[in-house]
């Protein structure tokens, strides 16, 4: 999954970019409104978390703007806990909010949250014949045995699971699973396909030679 | 700040003092102008007296024996007829005294008119020589004091009359009834008390007037000072007459009122700015702090310094809350939700939100609820309950009790959470409601202090009350009253 943070206060922005690397995401960073809407507008993010105060442009404008090209979720945070506030979030086009100071968890869980929604799913969990998949606890079990998969496997499958049914071009999962600054997984992609099948069964990921990788529904 | 029993006793000072003023002035106008009309009837009636016992006496001067008074003129011959005495009273008496009337006496003194002048004359031996056929019955010779002829009066019920002794102790009296004249005197007092009584009332009542129109701009002074004071701060007095000493008022007020305005503006844009420049930083250090912890620190020692942080940002993160919500409830601007809800449904849930904090300190907690449906912010008022609850739990002895009662009273719903803990000294019961204060200075239960004044502001915010009542080791009891509808 991929994320773009954008948050003018460089220490919450580094922080939040840590916890939520720390939580298995790709995680783009942008300090002001401006870059933050150029990146939000050339990237398929899965969710972006926009702080409404913002130098250049603040979040309100951004959104409104961003809504014009694209659907990503988008979870404000917000200072302000005015019930006004809230509701001018939400009918620009806002997804959910958040209001400062927040937990890790309240985040991480909201965001979750916000990644499902889009995706069409509303459990945590994900079935997949005998595979379980819990997005929250990110843990994978095969016929009620847990299964460990490195990070970016799971990532992988994750991503995957969520667009079932879908064909995920190579490209769609480098965009989804690489943030701007990593470039490792680029020639490592059919190895860690390969680890997954190997963990959880040959027919769970089919490969469309020429187009990308799939679970079927 | 109600005015208006002040203005209403300005106005009833001002007409009494004015109804006290009119009354001594008009009291003393009507006494003296009586008094005056009585003097001068009395002297125009005494100046009759006068004329006519002169007449009297120069009368009986002329009718003299020539012996007895040897410069003076024979009596001269009466033209007119003569009067008629008294059957019984000697015309002459025995020395041979007599006295003619002239005309002119007669006229004045008409005995058989209506004018009502009557006389008598006395010897100098006290002798009644002479009277006229009105004069009352009981008519007695006045005392002759001082040896002087010099003319006096006297009152006899309501008869007046004058006398005076001639140089030969002789005494030539004339009165009157003057009963009618008293009469008329009365008639006259009672005048003048109908007209004072007309222009006291008239002046009363254009006092009042007056008074109800000098006061007006006071009362629409208040009136909007009231309305200012019930939140609509952009509110001024409107100021007519600029230059009265009200008008000077009103103007002073209305820039108080502008400066408060301005007060209150700042202290929302200062809540708005504190809002976001306080909990940014806060957010830092728990995205930080919770990092950290996740990261599995390098030692024990490491993960404590990285708990206690987290202890601190998260106590901060809410104080924040609670003050921004406080200064939110302070300035109106957080004006409360009116959803009707189940009171005791909300309480009940509070109890079991408390019920672990409870069991850990070997609290038992009793509840007696009914069924009461309020309007209000459910989520607002939970968190009173849940304030009260918790305190009750915290200040309580171990295996203490907790009882917490809703119920009905009129048109009240009336919370009361009591406990049989260590109770709050009675100079501390004031003051507990009062930010960050504590009755435990040790500070040692980790609550923020702040508990109690926002539960109060919420409850103030539904248009309620709070109370507390507590006695020194039996315990506390809190009340919240709330409207029902």
């Amino acid at each position: 999954m991929r994320l773009l943070v954008v948050e003018d206060e460089p220490d919450l922005l580094n922080g939040l970019a840590r916890a939520l690397r720390r939580a298995g995401y790709a995680v783009d960073l942008a300090a002001d409104g401006d870059g933050g809407l150029y990146k939000a507008e050339g990237t398929d993010y899965d969710a972006i978390v926009l702080d409404v105060m913002l130098p250049k442009m603040d979040g309100w404008e951004l959104l409104a703007r961003l809504r014009k090209t694209k659907r990503t979720p988008v979870l404000m945070l917000t200072a302000r806990d005015q019930t006004a506030d809230r509701v001018r979030g939400l009918d620009t086009g806002a997804d959910d909010y958040l209001i400062k100071p927040f937990d890790n968890d309240e985040l991480l869980a909201r965001l979750r949250a916000l990644i499902r929604r889009a995706a069409g799913q509303t459990h945590s969990q994900i079935e997949i014949g005998d595979v379980v998949i819990d997005t929250r606890a990110r843990t994978v079990a095969r016929a009620g045995q847990p299964v460990t998969l490195t990070a970016r496997e799971y990532a992988i499958l994750e991503y995957l699971a969520l667009h079932r049914g879908e064909v995920i071009t190579r490209t769609a999962l480098y965009e989804h699973l690489l943030d701007e600054s990593d470039d490792t997984l680029s020639n490592l992609l059919d190895v860690h396909v390969f680890g997954i099948r190997k963990k959880l069964g040959a027919e769970l990921i089919t490969t469309r030679r020429h187009q990308g990788y799939c679970i079927e529904k | 700040m109600n005015l208006a029993p002040l203005t209403k006793s300005i106005r009833l000072r001002l007409l009494l003092w004015l109804a006290f003023l009119f009354v001594c002035i008009l009291t003393g106008f009507g006494v003296t102008a009586y008094q005056f009309q009585r003097i001068t009837r009395l002297r125009e009636i005494d100046d009759e007296f006068e004329q006519r016992v002169a007449a009297l006496s120069a009368d009986a001067r002329k009718s003299l024996p020539l012996d007895s008074l040897p410069d003076a003129p024979p009596p001269a011959e009466d033209s007119g007829h003569r009067l008629p005495s008294e059957p019984g009273v000697p015309e002459v008496n025995p020395r041979g005294r007599t006295i003619h009337l002239s005309v002119e006496t007669q006229r004045l003194i008409d005995e058989w008119d209506t004018n009502g002048f009557y006389f008598a004359f006395w010897s100098q031996d006290g002798d009644l020589l002479k009277k006229s056929v009105n004069a009352p019955a009981g008519l007695k010779l006045p005392e002759h004091l001082l040896p002087d002829t010099v003319f006096r009066v006297r009152a006899r019920g309501d008869f007046r009359e004058a006398f005076h002794f001639t140089e030969m102790g002789e005494c030539a009296l004339v009165g009157r009834n003057i009963a009618a004249d008293l009469a008329a005197m009365h008639r006259f007092a009672l005048l003048l008390a109908a007209v004072g009584a007309a222009v006291l009332a008239l002046g009363l009542g254009g006092s009042g007037w007056l008074v109800s129109r000098a006061l007006r701009p006071v009362e629409k002074i208040s009136d909007a000072a009231r309305r200012i004071a019930g939140g609509k701060l952009s509110e001024r007095i409107n100021v007519a007459e600029t230059d009265s000493e009200l008008g000077q008022l009103a103007n002073t007020l209305n820039s108080t009122f502008a400066r408060l305005d301005t007060a209150f503006a700042r202290q929302r844009q200062f809540t708005a700015v504190a809002a976001h420049e306080l909990r940014t930083p806060v957010s830092v250090m728990l995205t930080h702090t919770q990092n950290g912890m996740a990261g599995g620190c390098v030692n024990e020692e490491h993960r404590e310094a990285f708990e206690a942080c987290l202890r601190a940002a998260q106590r901060m993160r809410r104080l924040i809350e609670t003050l921004l919500a406080l200064s939110r409830l302070d300035a109106g601007q957080e004006t409360v939700r009116r959803i009707p809800f189940d009171l005791s449904r909300t309480a009940r849930d509070c109890v079991d939100l408390v019920r672990p904090l409870a069991d850990e300190r070997g609290v038992k907690m009793f509840t007696e609820f009914s069924p009461l449906e309020i309007f209000g912010d459910s989520e607002r008022l939970a968190q009173v309950v849940t304030n009260l609850l918790a305190n009750a739990i915290q200040y309580n002895k171990p295996n203490g009790e907790v009882r917490v009662k809703l119920e009905r009273q009129n048109n009240l719903a009336e919370l009361a959470v009591s406990d049989n803990g260590t109770g709050i000294p009675a100079e501390d019961l004031p003051r507990i409601f009062e930010r960050f204060y504590r009755a435990d200075k040790s500070r040692s239960t980790g609550g923020l202090g702040l508990g109690l004044a926002i539960s109060k502001a919420i409850v103030e915010a539904h248009g309620g009350t709070i109370e507390v009542s507590s006695n020194v080791d039996a315990g506390t009891t809190f009340t919240v009253r709330l409207p029902v509808a």
